[in-house]
């Protein structure tokens, strides 16, 4: 691939604007590792996907070493826990930039983090892939270099909407979060999407997740008569004690929302499997059971790959695949572009159209980094997990 | 739907309450306030949970030996919080002492139990929607231990010598009582309760490592109510606590239902500092 | 000021060690940019932010020992109270600076709130209080969406140039943070510092000093509030964007540890504190999961096994042998400066008091009045009412009949603070002394009632300030000379031994020159030759018009040096008369001097 010339000026430009920074990178050996950071929330509270995303990225850096690495260059996996805590990611990111020098940046893996990470990514020219949802946190002109590699909350938020609306048919709906930050906004920007569509919100709350009791707000949806009860929250937990409330309720309400309900967490939580039936979380057409109970050829090559070398029994196919598409994705842009420049590796990017990845299929230009396509986005049975992977919801079969 | 709210208020109440007695129990023989009173709540769900569900021990087996572990972990509160401080005790250092040990608690059982809340098992099966066992469960413990710990004080030896103690440290010293020992018993003590309030309501909490934080806040307030080292004070407050956290959850939403708990008690603090049965401060001088 | 010489020198000893270390942290500081990367600006710059909220919140926990554990809350607060009004989200975007300074303004207004309860309450629950306010706080921030953006967060505020690069935002910080250190320890260094640890160590002492509790805390809840209000907008101009997950509990135990590893009563330990537990961070960065437990590990050790902190490891002074002559010699000529200012010929007259602990009649009936220059000695056995009688003049008890009238004036029941500014001083059958400041601190606290300069101007040392502060050093050291342990001056008060601690108290509360001065057993545990001295003592305060009332059972003692004698049973006066004629009272023989 040859380089515009506007992404040679561009090169040279940064090169020239490190360097009068006083910060003028060292000239890397053609031998020197190709250093990727990392940036995990591996403990702590909601660190299941890093975990999960983990495994995807130490067996994608082993793969491509194993097969020699790119152009003679081995690739170091630099992380960083975080802690899901803002600070110390925000800590951890100008390590990776301003001391360990890395080439591309890829995390944190969760909203609140990712917020505070993105400007000084964007400051330093730092190419960066995320998994996180925020709308907000793509933005082409603030943050040149920021790309998301997952939905953003408005696909998952369009999926969980469709299917409710279109396929389950519901008119009065009940719109749940838990007391995070990302619970209260997703809540929010749920009911103002459907109730744009013309559906009506009878119900909408925050449920702080360590509330014993989840009786009052499922009374007082059910006597607002809900048809259906979207469901935003992370917090494996409080949604068990949802579906278990649902049950002794006797009420056959279908939840609709967030992929935590498919967590294998509730499966534990839950009174009686029956309490997780009518549940359908998020899921990924790529990750996704046909009626026939297979996966995609394309997805079933890289759990075929995976079997023996990584568990995907306590964790999520999509997570595994994300992760693992991301190092793949830095590694394709330094040995196509040929260089580890910021603007060699976001030119190429840029350029994607439809780049085959296992988690989904990426398409990112200059003015567009949210790069997973809405169709890919589906609805799936919670309680079908097998291997990572779950079934498709009724209704797409 | 008040049903509703009574049931879960006064389930929660009565795991409040028991907290709230375990901060007394502790508070009488030794004039210290513990943060770890809600930690051994909190490992009395997890522990429960562990030899229930990991160990697959039955119910008979397995509440002994989470009142014991409990106990136990009451009995290291004592030797390592406790008792180094006791002699500076003006200076308040077991604040700084007990929430030091309460947070390597919660903290230990983060890493090895895990940062998501994990299942409780049923105890009985009985019951369901408002007359399920996780409602009545908690309030039945609650009145045992009132029950229990009545006896004890009234009818026993080792009670009447913790009520000595605890009414006059130097007076039941002076009278050959062996204050080390009686104070080792109440925290073993003290444990067992906690524990059992974490047991008793860990189908309505889960086995979850952040539960020790919210009873240490939620378990307190009932002995603010009720008064400092009254234990019908902190039942009384505790069930109302319940009662009035489920009725604002119920009526304002989760969010503003904490915030109501926390007016209610600064005003209390501000304009009943002694609590609704406490008695008025003591001699400074 | 030749006698002054030996303490000087060692103050200024200790001085040096301080002031090394500040230096070397003012060099640190001033080449980090010549030295680092943008990294090492960030971390450094946090220190700063950091330092900023713990050099008021040490006020707080370090030196008036309220044990705020939730700070972070106030963090929050300020945090967002900048992001908002710089966004513009309610209303038209303000300049930064000015956001800074509401930031600070509501930090200060909310600190006094959270900070009510430990007016009135035990130290737990002021604990617990601001535990919960952290709590609140970050759900508040969560629900409020359309101001705080609830968990999508906010973008910081961002200072105009020159402070908006890396290491232009660092030297505005690091500006901020030795303002800071500058402020703090004017503070700590007055009479109010002096007042904060009196209320932290003897309570009781600092309220016959003259210290009023309620209002020696607001103050520093006030700039502790205001500090840490500051600190979260600079916070956030650090993070760039906040969201209420960026204020954890960890953060507040980080707080409160830097100050405890520091050192209470100390502004360059909780300093040294603060930067080694944000290096530690970056260093331990592998074992991010267990640094809540190290921080919880890392407390106990320091609460069980150095409670002094780093401030008493480099504390070298205290670690040289004192004197070996501890000799006392008295100068009673230096007396004469510490003379009531007005003399009423009977300053104390107390009529029919009686005052019930229930049942129990502690003093049933009591009257007497001690005259100017009198000494007035009170004796009868244990549980007579002796120390009673001078908790109620104190105004620790609030007797249900009589009247008191003092200096002409009728003496309202209670108040005990205001008992030192109408010319009470006193002293306790136990000293009450602050054992970790040094003895002229400690006498120092007893000329606090006769201060009184503003705190603004004790903040700021301006000249007033500085005037009073010398003054009273000079009047404490007289009166050290005076009892004869002015080559303790510098030394902590904790090394003295119990029969210097008493004339240490006398001491102090001579700095008030006091109209009535009660002595509780001030010659219990002292020596032949001491109790001579004490005597000395005595009859040289009472020689310049001091009213003396003295609790003593040492009857040798009572009887050589009293003018008046009234004995105690059971709370009611069983003889009032001179020596002469009490030694021979038939009751007050059988009661109590026995046959």
């Amino acid at each position: 691939m040859k380089l515009s010339r506007r992404e040679m000026l561009l090169a040279a430009a940064s090169t020239v604007s490190a360097a009068s920074m006083g910060l003028a990178r060292p000239a890397l050996a053609q031998t020197d590792p190709i250093k990727i950071g990392w940036l995990a929330a591996l403990t702590g509270p909601s660190s299941a996907p890093a975990v999960g995303f983990n495994r995807g990225v130490v067996f994608a850096a082993e793969a491509i070493n194993a097969a020699g690495g790119i152009k003679g260059r081995k690739i170091e996996i630099i992380t960083r826990d975080t802690q899901g805590d803002p600070t110390k990611a925000v800590n951890a990111t100008q390590e990776m930039i301003s001391q360990l020098k890395v080439q591309a940046v890829w995390g944190p893996t969760n909203s609140g983090e990712s917020l505070a990470v993105t400007p000084i990514l964007a400051r330093a020219k730092m190419p960066n892939l995320h998994p996180c949802v925020v709308d907000t946190l793509i933005d082409p002109v603030k943050f040149p270099t920021s790309y998301r590699i997952a939905p953003s909350n408005t696909q998952w938020d369009d999926a969980v909407r469709n299917y409710t609306l279109k396929i389950l048919k519901a008119k009065k709906v009940a719109v749940l979060g838990d007391t995070t930050g990302y619970g209260v906004s997703a809540a929010n920007a749920s009911a103002a999407a459907i109730k744009k569509d013309g559906a009506e919100v009878v119900y909408l709350a925050n449920i702080d997740a360590t509330q014993p009791d989840m009786n009052p707000d499922m009374l007082r949806a059910k006597n607002a008569g809900a048809e259906a009860i979207v469901c935003w929250s992370v917090s494996t937990g409080m949604l068990a004690r949802l579906f278990n409330t649902r049950a002794a309720m006797g009420w056959d309400v279908p939840f609709i929302g967030h992929p935590s309900m498919s967590s294998g967490e509730i499966g534990s939580l839950i009174e009686k499997p029956a309490n997780w039936e009518k549940v359908y979380a998020v899921g990924y057409k790529s990750c996704s059971y046909d009626a026939a109970g297979k996966l995609p050829a394309h997805s079933q090559e890289l759990v075929d790959r995976l079997k023996g070398k990584v568990d995907l029994k306590d964790t999520l196919l999509w997570w595994v695949a994300a992760g693992y598409d991301a190092i793949n994705l830095f590694a394709k842009a330094i040995e196509t572009s040929g260089s580890t420049e910021s603007a060699a590796i976001t030119g190429y990017l840029n350029s994607l159209k439809k780049f085959p990845g296992y988690f989904g299929t990426y398409t990112y230009s200059e003015t567009e980094h949210n790069g997973y396509q809405t169709e890919e986005v589906v609805m799936s049975a919670a309680s079908s997990a097998r291997d990572g992977a779950f079934t498709l919801a009724p209704g797409y079969l | 739907m008040l049903a509703t709210i009574i049931a879960s208020g006064l389930a929660t109440g009565a795991v409040y309450a028991l907290v709230g007695i375990t901060y007394n129990t502790m508070y009488a023989t030794s004039r210290v306030m513990s943060f770890t009173a809600g930690q051994v709540g909190m490992l009395g769900g997890v522990l429960g949970s562990l030899y229930m569900i990991v160990w697959g021990l039955p119910l008979l087996l397995a509440l002994p030996l989470v009142l014991a572990s409990c106990a136990l972990i009451g009995v290291i509160t004592e030797y390592v919080a406790v008792r180094p401080v006791l002699k500076s005790l003006e200076q308040h250092l077991y604040v700084l002492s007990t929430l030091a040990l309460s947070l390597m608690f919660q903290q230990v059982t983060a890493i090895e139990w895990g940062t998501e809340p994990r299942p409780f098992p049923k105890l009985f099966g009985l019951g369901t929607g408002i007359s399920d066992e996780k409602f009545w469960i908690p309030v039945i413990a609650c009145i045992l231990t009132i029950i229990g710990l009545e006896y004890l004080y009234r009818y026993t030896l080792l009670g009447r010598a913790f009520v000595a103690v605890a009414e006059d440290n130097y007076a039941a010293q002076a009278l050959g009582l062996p204050e080390r020992n009686l104070r080792i018993a109440s925290y073993a003590l003290a444990g067992a309760i906690g524990g059992l309030a974490g047991f008793s309501g860990g189908e309505l909490m889960l086995a979850f490592f952040a539960n020790g934080a919210v009873l240490n806040f939620y378990g307190f307030v009932p002995v603010a109510l009720g008064g400092l080292g009254n234990n019908k004070g902190a039942v009384i407050g505790g069930l109302a606590l319940g009662l009035f956290q489920q009725a604002a959850n119920f009526m304002v939403g989760g969010i503003f239902a904490s915030v109501a708990v926390f007016a209610l008690f600064i005003i209390v603090l501000l304009f009943v500092p002694q609590g609704f049965f406490g008695s008025a401060t003591a001699r400074r001088v | 000021m030749s006698l002054a010489a030996p303490t000087h020198a060692a103050s200024s000893d200790f001085l040096t060690a301080n002031r090394l270390t500040y230096c070397g942290l003012l060099i640190v500081a001033l080449s980090l940019p010549w030295v680092g990367n943008d990294y090492w600006a960030l971390i450094a710059t946090r220190a700063a932010i950091y330092w900023v909220l713990v050099s008021g919140l040490n006020l707080v926990v370090g030196y008036a020992g309220q044990l705020a554990i939730g700070y972070v809350a106030l963090l929050t607060l300020g945090a967002y109270t900048t992001s908002v009004l710089t966004a513009g989200n309610v209303m038209p975007p303000v300049h930064p600076y000015i956001a800074l300074m509401i930031a600070g303004l509501t930090g200060a207004f909310f600190g006094v709130f959270i900070g009510l309860p430990a007016l009135r309450l035990r130290t737990f629950y002021f604990a617990m209080t601001t535990l919960g306010f952290a709590t609140i706080v970050t759900q508040v921030a969560l629900a409020w969406q359309s101001v705080t953006g609830g968990g999508i967060g906010i973008t910081g505020p961002e200072f105009p140039a020159p402070f908006n690069s890396a290491w232009g935002f660092y030297a505005f910080c690091m500006g901020i943070a030795a303002l800071c250190t500058w402020m703090t320890s004017n503070v700590a260094h007055s009479r109010h510092g002096r007042a904060l640890v009196a209320i932290r160590d003897v309570e009781v002492a600092a309220e016959s000093c003259g210290v009023y509790k309620p209002h020696a805390l607001i103050k520093v809840f006030i700039i502790a509030g205001m500090l840490a209000g500051i600190s979260g907008g600079l916070f956030a101009s650090l993070q760039t964007y906040i969201t209420p997950d960026a204020f954890t509990f960890e953060l507040s135990v980080l707080f409160f540890i830097s100050i405890l590893i520091g050192g209470r009563g100390s502004i360059i330990g909780p300093l040294l504190g603060t930067i080694i537990l944000t290096l530690l961070q970056e260093i331990a960065a592998p074992l991010a999961a267990w640094s809540n437990f190290l921080y919880a590990v890392l407390l106990l050790v320091i609460v069980l096994a150095m409670p002094g902190g780093i401030a008493a490891l480099i504390d070298f002074k205290n670690k040289k042998a004192l004197h070996s002559d501890r000799n006392l010699v008295l100068d009673v000529d230096l007396l004469g400066a510490f003379k009531p200012e007005t003399k009423q010929s009977q300053p104390l007259d107390l009529k029919g008091i009686r005052l019930q602990f229930g049942a129990l009649r502690a003093i049933d009936g009591l009257d007497f009045h001690v005259k100017s220059g009198e000494i007035h000695g009170l004796i009868g056995p244990n549980g007579s009412g002796k120390t009673t009688t001078l908790n109620v003049i104190s105004g620790f008890y609030s007797p249900q009949f009589g009247q008191m009238v003092f200096d002409g004036q009728a003496l309202p029941a209670g108040l005990p603070h205001l008992r030192a500014g109408l010319g009470i001083g006193r002293t306790y059958q136990t000293p009450k002394i602050v054992g970790e400041a040094s003895v002229l601190d400690n006498v120092m606290l007893g000329g606090i009632a006769s201060s009184d300069t503003h705190f603004i101007e004790t903040v700021l040392t301006l000249p007033r300030a500085i005037a009073e502060e010398q003054k009273t050093r000079h009047d404490a050291l007289q009166a050290l000379r005076a009892v004869g342990l002015d080559k303790f001056a510098s030394v902590r008060a904790d090394r003295l031994q119990h029969s210097e601690l008493r004339f240490l108290e006398i001491a102090r509360a001579l700095m008030g020159r006091p109209k009535l001065l009660m002595l509780d057993e001030p010659a219990a545990g002292l020596s032949v030759e001491e109790i001579k001295k004490l005597g000395e003592l005595i009859k040289g305060v009472a020689k310049n018009g001091t009213a003396i009332l003295l609790v003593e059972h040492h009857a040798d003692f009572i009887f050589s040096i009293c003018d008046y004698v009234t004995v105690l049973n059971l709370g009611k006066p069983l003889a009032s008369d001179i020596p002469s004629v009490v030694r021979v009272h038939k009751e007050v023989v059988s009661a109590y001097l026995g046959a």
